[in-house]
């Protein structure tokens, strides 16, 4: 089943007087299920499809249909709505709230979508206990190190049950060892929840982990590659 | 879940928040406690307006204020009594009979409004004969022989009744008031020796005293000489009803000390049976009638009714009597708007660096809500809420603080002793006792909301116009 179908999808840049075209032409579909990395050398645009499939920017030409949603027809407005109901992001940078507890954040967008306080307490539990960190429901970000930290915003981006996650750089700024772990979370999540990971990376270790490697040059898709590896 | 958010915010730079939060403390204390100030002066100037002086309704004949000829009387007095009577909100009524004429002693004379007064009445209705100075008599003792007449302060000294005399007793007075030896060894050279005016008493020890002593013990001074000999006389003469020349030697069974300087000089009153033999005015006759209603907010909604029902009758409400202090009063109360609006005004300036600092320094966090799917509304709503937070939190602050402050000089008085002469000149209290309503703190509380609300738009309009890309990219 299809959860991203990009077709012949651009976005140019008109920076100064130079015009930058950083996704060139794009086709691309994710399967449910996928567990796909974008890799790619420094500009090849991997940050810019991240954001066109996330409906952060929209694309100068083509079109990206997410969940039935065609990006181009919503408005702004339509736009952050979409984002919230079907898109989790988990960021290079973790990106937590700093004012609020680990639970707190990792509820704070079932508070968006107004869950109920019992089901929302309850899948905020059940996420902590999936990244390893069940132990730390009341710390703040500040107290957590950086690989605790993007588990709980890992554990953000999967407990309102999107229909993709969208993981750009996610273990850039973690050890071996936490961005193992982290690996490690992830590849269970999809396997148990059969939930969608795209990521953008440099990271050899993610590339080794991904079942689907796709590269980008230049804006275009140079290869897109299924790989033998198992979760 | 945005409130919450909000208010945790609020306290992520504990440092920066509590600087903001003492500067709208301080900004509304200061707004309040003026506000409280200057409010009880016009309270009690209220007060005594209509307690001591006017009443809240006065009903002349049409002429009388202006001619005050004794024959501009009440045609129908009757009909005035059971048309006050019948008025809902009215409490009290009496008849006045009033002459004008010159009071004078040996020393001095000047021109008085003499009010012939129904003594019972009047003291159930006014507060003056509290304001008797005890060491002068009564208000109109039973033991009266002559013609007894109840008098200010001010006319008492004009006509020179009062005088200022350092007897071995005022020396007593200042020694048991604490004041130094070697001061009273100064002034025992002005023994005995007599000054008709205060002003003559000061200028005499100031030359003797160091400006320390005189600002320490000056006060102490004029009171402790301040002499009024019982029982002194002074003859006041006017028209009777034949328009022939009259008058009496009066007995001046009391003085009484207001703060209305203008007052005290002008006004003498006296027993309006006496007034009556000695004019010819018959019983049942009056130049004036003047009603008190259940509370003063009544004056605007009364005095109408009663204008309506004698129309061929001069009615008229303290408001419109004393125009002065109503001017005064809505005077200040419009400074005091335009006075608190600059001071949220500036408290809103400060709000707004603030709140403007704390978006700026959350660009990249404000991105990435917006792109996990924080709406547009919910930011504005949290910058909003982060902004009225802070109002409120100091605004609050800064009213307990007021409450507090009041709370106490209220009971304690603030004593402005050196504008006392100017005030008093005005008939505004030297001693001020803060005094505030509770509609007061709700209306300020509701103006600081919306100082809140006002200083959160510039900020959260930053923070809408950011690109959640733009803003996750840039730190």
């Amino acid at each position: 089943m299809k959860v991203v179908e990009i077709n012949d999808v651009s976005k140019t840049y008109h920076d100064t007087e130079v015009e930058v075209k950083a996704v060139n032409g794009v086709t691309l579909n994710f399967e449910k299920g996928d567990f796909a990395v974008i890799v790619g050398p420094s500009g090849s645009g991997k940050t810019t499809l991240l954001n066109l499939i996330g409906g952060l920017d929209q694309p100068t030409g083509g079109e990206i249909i997410v969940a039935g949603h065609r990006l181009s027809e919503l408005r702004p407005s339509e736009l952050i709505d979409f984002r919230m109901e079907h898109v989790g992001f988990v960021f290079q940078s973790y990106n937590l709230i700093p004012v609020l507890t680990a639970a707190e954040n990792v509820g704070f967008i079932m508070n968006l979508q107004k869950w109920p306080k019992e089901k929302r307490l309850a899948r905020t539990n059940e996420m902590l206990e999936s990244v390893g960190l069940s132990d730390r429901h009341n710390s703040r970000p500040s107290q957590l190190s950086g690989g605790q930290q993007q588990r709980v915003a890992v554990a953000r981006a999967l407990a309102p049950r999107p229909e993709f996650i969208l993981a750009d750089e996610p273990t850039a700024n973690l050890d071996s060892k936490s961005a193992e772990s982290l690996l490690d979370i992830m590849e269970k999540l999809n396997r148990e929840e059969r939930m969608t990971f795209i990521f953008s990376t440099h990271d050899v270790r993610v590339m080794k982990r991904a079942r689907r490697v796709i590269t980008l040059e230049d804006g275009i898709v140079v290869s897109d590659e299924r790989t033998n590896h198992t979760a | 879940m945005i409130t919450s958010l909000a208010w945790k915010n609020v306290w992520r730079n504990k440092t920066r928040s509590l600087t903001v939060i003492a500067a709208v403390t301080v900004g509304v204390f200061a707004g309040v406690f003026a506000m409280a100030a200057i409010n009880s002066s016009i309270v009690q100037r209220i007060d005594a307006a209509v307690n001591e002086e006017l009443a809240h309704i006065q009903v002349n004949n049409k002429e009388f204020r202006s001619s005050s000829d004794i024959q501009n009387l009440i045609q129908d007095p009757a009909t005035v009594i059971s048309t006050l009577e019948n008025t809902p909100g009215v409490t009290d009524i009496t008849g006045r009979v009033i002459v004008r004429g010159i009071a004078s002693t040996s020393a001095g004379s000047t021109g008085v409004e003499i009010t012939g007064i129904d003594i019972q009445k009047e003291r159930e209705m006014f507060t003056l004969s509290e304001r008797l100075i005890p060491v002068t008599g009564s208000y109109f003792g039973s033991d009266t022989k002559l013609n007894s007449a109840f008098v200010g302060e001010k006319l008492a000294k004009e006509l020179y009744i009062i005088r200022y005399i350092l007897t071995s007793e005022a020396f007593q007075t200042l020694e048991s008031k604490g004041v130094p030896a070697e001061v009273i060894e100064k002034l025992k050279p002005l023994e005995g020796e007599r000054f008709t005016t205060e002003k003559k008493l000061t200028d005499v020890f100031t030359g003797l005293l160091s400006v320390k002593e005189i600002k320490d013990y000056g006060m102490n001074i004029k009171e402790a000489a301040w002499s009024y000999r019982e029982g002194s006389r002074i003859i006041l003469s006017f028209l009777d009803v034949n328009g022939h020349q009259t008058g009496a030697a009066f007995r001046i069974c009391g003085i009484f000390r207001t703060n209305n300087d203008l007052f005290e000089a002008v006004s003498l009153f006296v027993p309006q049976d006496e007034l009556r033999s000695m004019t010819g005015l018959e019983e049942g006759q009056y130049h004036r009638f003047i009603a008190r209603l259940e509370e003063d907010d009544l004056t605007n909604k009364v005095t109408p009714v009663v204008r309506e029902e004698l129309p061929e009758l001069e009615v008229m409400s303290w408001k419109e009597i004393q125009t002065d202090l109503a001017m005064v009063t809505d005077y200040i109360n419009q400074i005091y708007a335009i006075f608190m609006v600059i001071i949220l005004a500036a408290l809103a300036f400060g709000i707004v660096n603030t709140m403007l600092m704390s978006v700026l320094e959350r660009t990249r966090e404000l991105g990435m809500l917006s792109a996990i799917g924080m709406n547009r509304r919910r930011v504005f709503m949290m910058i909003m809420l982060e902004s009225v937070f802070l109002s409120i939190v100091g605004g609050f602050a800064g009213m307990a603080v007021s409450a507090v402050v009041i709370a106490i000089t209220s009971r304690t008085g603030i004593n402005l002793i050196k504008y006392a002469e100017g005030m008093e000149a005005f008939g505004y209290s030297a001693n001020l006792y803060p005094t505030i309503g509770a509609d007061f703190f709700i209306m300020l509380t509701v103006m600081i909301v919306i100082t809140g609300i006002l200083s959160a738009i510039y900020p959260a309009r930053k923070a809408l116009q950011l690109n959640p890309v733009e803003a996750l990219r840039g730190e």
